[in-house]
């Protein structure tokens, strides 16, 4: 990566902590013995802010968040192959609102559960291979778009169980797909990036009339005439490392290597030529023992705060939106060792939960928060 | 930053030394270190509150979306509440449960009763897992998910239907590949880096505007001493030399934009009339460069832009119809000029050696083809062969253009004979699109010709319409010389003025050009309505001989007028028409210049230019016989095929050479490129069809080339109907009319690559492992099923592709040629899926087809409908993976398997 210029220097967040907010452990769960991937509160639904799922191993587990740091399991899903082992899930919901919880793992067959009727409602077969991440539109919650090894990018309707968009071809990943994000507001815009060490920015705008039609689709899915998207709308070569997280933080974008830190930064995409632009790099949050890959951050409802694990089991919470970027707490627990693959901040941020190799979940509570 | 690079200012300030100059110089080092450090930190300092005000700006931005996200998720619970859904309800029971049992627990003093929770009619309820650590979850029951059959794993990958060179960006070679070891968790493994250093992104870094305003800022405050160009340099952490540049550069970009300032306001005048300052060949500059000669089209993916431009030395033979000979094209045509002054003249004819001689139009008839493809593309000869039919056709529509065409002035309005066609935008319409593709400028140039046209038109005042055009020549004829010449005059008033309002007007071309488009979706009825019109007419009298006095007087001035482009214009027209101005006036010139005109500059220019085309026509006449008489003499041992046959000979082991065109203007000598290189010469090559290194196809008939018997099929190249004598193919079902058959009444067997006479190959479940391709129908032996297509990319960038394929332990590689590989990984088509095995059912064959090689997949025996497809990769014995091994070999070579550089499929 080429040194940065005078003068475009990122602002670097301190370590120092600001004691802003103080955590402590409420509870663990000992889910089994195989690694969790993911955890992930439902934000797309109000009435189950307090409801969170994990996955690992060939199992979906649904919980909920109680006062007093209690948590109560809701529902359990077992997939029959024992050789699945879900990487990812998101919460998702059909047009009526009957809430989805939508997975995907190392078989590439992406799992649309209705958590309302504690059913399968539909099995996405069509990735080439495992799937790294799956991600929900929060503008229109039935659409969702995978990350897959198979270097491509898929939209897709849950609703209809139609694959729309395939995000791959000539411009695309040249390696594993790793992290994949919808733009919070800009309803046509992705963004991914993955083991070919870029972050991509693709653009649905051309194509909405097929998003479009998704929804309306009588037929059989397989008839769908499914389009590719073989070019991103910008190339952004950012790390020089494996990256595999990347959230929107409104226009800006929030991305991770294996460098021991999350790094914000502007996409300034030229109109004339698509493709190329340049980046304006904005600013760092330090991670220590942060270098080996897939450990994904998540953010607060409103994006104030970001949570990442380490490769030692600890918690860094970042003030996003402030700067300089002020550290809110450094978690650890004497117990806590194992790699964090994953967090999930709840609605306000007064609750973390990490999810371990180790099989556990650890829930932490901001203390005073009621 | 400021902190880390002071430091290492002052270290080399500590040089030890005794000498005062020194240390004075070294006093004043330090004030420029401290000058400049304060600068960066001025720098520093404006970047955080330039960070700052973005995120500010930023959060607020984001606040109203998750505010609207946040509004749109209790919308979400309101109608669930509201919704009669049963099926809503589990999950929000489930919390209700969880809510009440843990009020109970409350109640029950914190005494945990997991295990009673009330039973419902759904199997499973919530479980409350307390404070206290170590509780196991597994007391909810799990809802199984149906296992569903997973796919066998592929990268995804794009369709193509032909081969595709591989662009720049997609090279891996020099680009840094981690991998991580499947099985052992998070070990990264960086590629082999021994072989290549990336280097290439810190070369040439750009001046930031920080740097520049360091830079200058630190100049102006202590000059530019070689001290401070160190220190800025050090500062920079560049070369001394670079910062200097910059400066220099900086300087003269601040005395420009003065100047500029200054003379600003001048500039903006000249601009509108830009594009009739280039000349031709800056405008067909996207055409030289981005046509494709070999596929007709523009941006070719296999070719690549900016080819070799190939004059073929074979010209064709220029445009001529017998129709044009004898009908005026319009109301400014220099026939009409020429009739009224015809009285006067008659016996005294002007520029005798002028004379064009009109070509027979029985040989001439192969010959027509529209000036697009002819300007477009050498070969253009073979298409009027396969298609007559349609050259005869543009005849038509070329003597309806005619006929539309005309250019009428104001006074003509007295005059009833008038076409109802709105001819002008139309004819332009089309010429525009024509010209849409070649490049942007000239489309820009014929934009604007046709609004100078527009206004021409509307000019004009509505004439009554009648339906027939050609009484109107009779009477035209009859004109008296002086309306000829207020005809000529009032013209030029009415061309001028609208052209400037037009211009001020600046009409978007975007909209015009749909509107172009629009009249050329209309155009053919209208075509169709007036050929037979055109067809009865039949009017004889050619006297272009005749120079009119009228026109002769603006000779002088003439010449002056003409800008570069049409100057260009002319030039081209004279290649493609001859001496033919009605043609080149209609097609080239339309509204610049009338026919008259082009006439007149035609003979102005007679004197100086030497015009080439009746010597080129004449010897492009006697190579062509000179041809015929090589044909007749043709034999299987005739001299073309020496190389070719060596080849065959030769061949087996070798990789088939790349074809390259060569660009020689004679017969091949030695140094023609594909002599060189081993090659034949193509249909695409420069040098005459007389080359004695050409490949000049075969004769077969009743053999229908499927056998060696035949030169091609034995040279494993596919027939070419531009090139052999009787190949040819049916088409249709014949209900259009059967075309003219060369030879016996035996199809050629031998053009299924170039025809895609593919059978339909389906993609499924491999009964052997992951995907593979399967037949649909039932096909017998030999026959063509399909091409593998495929990234055509070089063999440095394949062994590098070759080891990453390696790591897992599949590889689409597939040796092509001298120079390039196929690698079907990302784009390729189904055959791609087809599988190895020692005892296949289809063979693969790297054939020529028209100048390029692919690869054609065909039966090695006859296969049944819905047979699963396998052919021998034909890996180079060491370099197989241990699955393509023959049973005997893989025992012993087992332990090489790793070392093995790449594997590549042969045909």
């Amino acid at each position: 990566m080429a040194k940065t210029a005078i003068g475009c220097e990122p602002t670097v967040g301190s370590l120092a902590p600001s004691k802003k907010r103080e955590y402590k452990v409420t509870n663990r769960i000992q889910e089994g013995k195989r690694p969790l991937y993911a955890v992930a509160f439902n934000f797309i639904d109000a009435r189950y802010y307090n409801v969170f799922a994990t996955v690992g191993g060939n199992r979906v587990t649904v919980y909920q968040c109680l006062e007093g740091g209690v948590i109560a399991a809701l529902q359990s899903y077992v997939d029959e192959d024992k050789d699945e082992s879900f990487y990812t899930l998101s919460w998702a919901c059909n047009i009526d609102g009957t809430p989805f919880l939508v997975a995907g793992g190392i078989n590439g067959i992406i799992r649309v559960i209705d958590a309302g009727s504690e059913k399968i409602y539909k099995s996405f077969v069509g990735h080439g291979d495992s799937i790294n991440e799956i991600r929900t539109q929060a503008l229109k919650p039935s659409l969702v778009v995978s990350a897959s090894k198979d270097e491509s990018v898929r939209l897709w309707n849950v609703h209809t169980g139609i694959c729309i968009l395939i995000f791959a071809g000539a411009g695309g990943h040249r390696n594993e797909v790793l992290s994949v994000d919808f733009h919070p507001s800009d309803i046509y815009r992705i963004a991914s990036c993955g083991m070919d060490n870029t972050v991509k920015i693709w653009s649905m705008k051309e194509f909405w009339t097929y998003v479009e039609k998704s929804f309306t689709w009588t037929d059989l899915p397989s008839k769908f005439p499914t389009k590719y998207v073989q070019f991103p709308v910008f190339i952004a070569s950012v790390h020089s490392n494996y990256v595999d997280c990347n959230r929107w933080l409104g226009d800006f974008i929030l991305s991770k290597s294996v460098d021991n830190e999350i790094v914000l930064w502007e996409p300034k995409t030229k109109e004339q030529t698509p493709g190329e632009g340049a980046i304006d790099i904005l600013q760092k949050y330090p991670v220590p023992e942060c270098d080996i890959w897939f450990i994904k951050f998540s953010c607060d409802f409103h994006y104030n705060a970001a949570a990442i694990g380490n490769r030692e089991g600890k918690i860094f919470v970042w003030e996003l939106q402030s700067s300089p970027p002020v550290l809110i707490a450094r978690l650890s627990h004497v117990q806590c060792k194992s790699p964090i693959r994953q967090t999930a901040m709840s609605f306000d941020g007064s609750t973390i939960l990490c999810c371990c190799e180790d099989g556990t979940i650890w829930r932490w509570d901001a203390v005073g928060a009621s | 930053m400021s902190s880390k690079d002071t430091p290492c200012a002052s270290a080399s300030r500590l040089d030890p030394s005794k000498d005062s100059q020194i240390v004075e110089a070294s006093q004043s080092r330090k004030d420029i270190v401290s000058i400049i450090d304060s600068l960066k930190k001025q720098v520093a300092a404006e970047r955080c509150v330039f960070i700052k005000k973005r995120m500010e700006e930023n959060k607020e931005k984001l606040m109203g979306i998750t505010n609207h996200v946040y509004a749109l998720s209790k919308e979400r619970r309101c109608n669930g509440i509201n919704g009669t859904n049963k099926n809503l309800g589990l999950l929000v029971k489930r919390q209700g449960d969880t809510l009440g049992m843990l009020n109970g627990l409350d109640l029950n003093n914190g005494e945990k009763d997991t295990n009673g929770a009330q039973e419902d009619n759904h199997a499973s309820s919530a479980v409350l897992i307390g404070t206290s650590f170590g509780v196991k979850n597994n007391i909810v029951r799990p809802i199984k998910l149906p296992e569903v059959k997973k796919l066998p794993p592929y990268t995804t990958w794009i369709f193509l239907d032909r081969n595709q060179r591989m662009t720049e960006d997609q090279s891996v070679v020099g680009r840094r590949r981690i991998y991580y070891d499947q099985n052992g968790g998070e070990a990264l493994i960086c590629s082999d880096s021994e072989e290549e250093i990336v280097e290439e992104e810190e070369d040439k870094r750009e001046f930031g505007n920080c740097e520049d305003y360091i830079l200058r800022k630190a100049i102006q405050e202590v000059g530019s001493s070689d001290d401070v160009l160190d220190l800025l340099a050090q500062c920079f952490s560049r070369r001394p030399c670079e910062v200097k540049a910059r400066y220099e550069l900086l300087t003269k970009e601040e005395k420009d934009a003065l100047f500029i300032k200054k003379g600003n306001i001048e500039d903006n005048t000249q601009m509108d009339d830009s594009f009739f300052d280039k000349d031709l060949d800056a405008a067909l500059d996207s055409f030289d460069n981005l046509f494709c000669r070999r596929c007709l089209v523009f941006d070719c993916r296999l070719h690549g832009c900016s080819q070799d431009l190939v004059f073929p030395a074979d010209k064709q033979l220029p445009w001529n119809h017998p129709d044009e000979e004898k009908v005026p094209c319009g109301m400014h045509c220099y026939r009409l000029a020429q009739k009224s002054e015809s009285i006067a003249t008659m016996s005294s004819p002007v520029h005798d050696g002028l004379e064009e001689k009109p070509v027979p139009s029985s040989c001439s008839a192969g010959n027509q083809i529209s000036p697009r493809k002819k300007g477009a593309n050498p070969s253009a000869g073979r298409k009027t062969k396969s298609n007559q039919s349609e050259s005869a056709s543009s005849n038509a529509r070329n003597a309806s253009e005619s006929s539309e065409s005309e250019i009428r002035p104001r006074q003509d309005s007295a005059s009833i004979h008038h076409s109802s066609s709105p001819p002008k935008a139309k004819l332009v319409g089309k010429c525009g699109v024509r010209k849409r593709n070649s490049k942007r400028v000239a489309e820009r140039v014929v934009v604007c010709m046709r609004k100078r046209q527009k206004k021409m038109v509307t000019s004009d005042s509505d004439s009554v319409v009648s339906g027939c055009i050609w009484p109107r020549d009779m009477k035209l004829r009859s004109n008296s010389r002086k309306e000829n010449e207020e005809a000529i005059s009032s013209q030029r008033k009415v061309k001028t003025p609208p052209i400037r309002k037009s211009r001020r007007k600046e009409s978007p071309i975007q909209e015009s050009k749909k509107s172009a488009l629009a009249e050329v979706h209309d155009e053919p009825s209208d075509e169709m309505a007036k050929g037979p019109l055109v067809a009865t007419s039949d009017e004889t009298s050619r006297k272009e001989e005749f120079v009119d006095d009228n026109v002769c007087k603006h000779e002088a001035t003439g010449d002056k007028s003409w800008k570069a482009i049409e100057k260009g214009l002319f030039a081209k027209g004279l290649e493609i028409f001859g001496r033919n101005s009605c043609l080149i006036s209609r097609n080239l010139l339309n509204g610049m210049r009338t026919c008259a005109e082009v006439f007149q500059y035609m003979n102005c220019t007679e004197n100086k230019l030497s015009y080439r085309g009746s010597e080129l026509r004449t010897r492009s006449r006697f190579v062509r016989r000179r041809g015929r008489v090589r044909r007749l003499k043709y034999t299987w041992k005739s001299a073309g095929y020496h190389s070719i046959r060596k080849r065959i000979t030769e061949r087996k082991d070798q990789p088939c050479r790349q074809y390259n065109p060569c660009g020689c203007q004679s017969a091949c000598g030695k140094q023609c490129a594909c002599l060189l290189n081993g090659t034949c010469c193509e249909k695409y090559c420069g040098c005459p069809k007389s080359c004695k290194n050409r490949f000049r196809g075969c004769h077969c008939a009743k053999s229908q080339c499927r056998s060696r018997q035949c030169p091609c099929f034995a040279a494993d190249r596919e027939c070419d109907p531009d090139v052999c004598r009787n190949c040819w193919v049916g088409c249709g079902d014949g209900t259009l009319g059967v075309p003219s058959q060369r030879g016996d009444n035996y199809e050629c067997r031998n053009m299924k690559l170039l025809l895609k006479q593919q059978q339909r190959v389906l993609l499924g479940r491999s009964d052997v492992s992951g995907w593979g391709a399967f037949l649909k129908n039932s096909v017998g032996k030999h026959e063509y099923l399909g091409e593998y297509t495929g990234e055509l990319i070089s063999h440095r960038e394949a062994d590098k592709r070759g080891k990453i394929y390696d790591r897992e332990n599949s590889s689409f590689l597939f040796n092509l040629n001298d120079q390039f590989v196929l690698d079907a990984y990302r784009k390729g088509d189904k055959l791609k899926f087809a599988n190895h095995s020692p005892d296949p059912n289809c063979y693969a064959k790297v054939i020529m087809v028209a100048g390029d090689h692919r690869v054609g997949i065909f039966a090695k025996e006859r296969i049944n409908a819905g047979e699963e497809l396998f052919y021998d990769y034909r890996y180079e014995p060491d370099r197989a993976p241990a699955w393509a091994k023959k049973p005997e070999a893989t025992g012993s070579k087992k332990e090489e398997v790793s070392s093995s550089g790449r594997a590549k499929k042969l045909a």
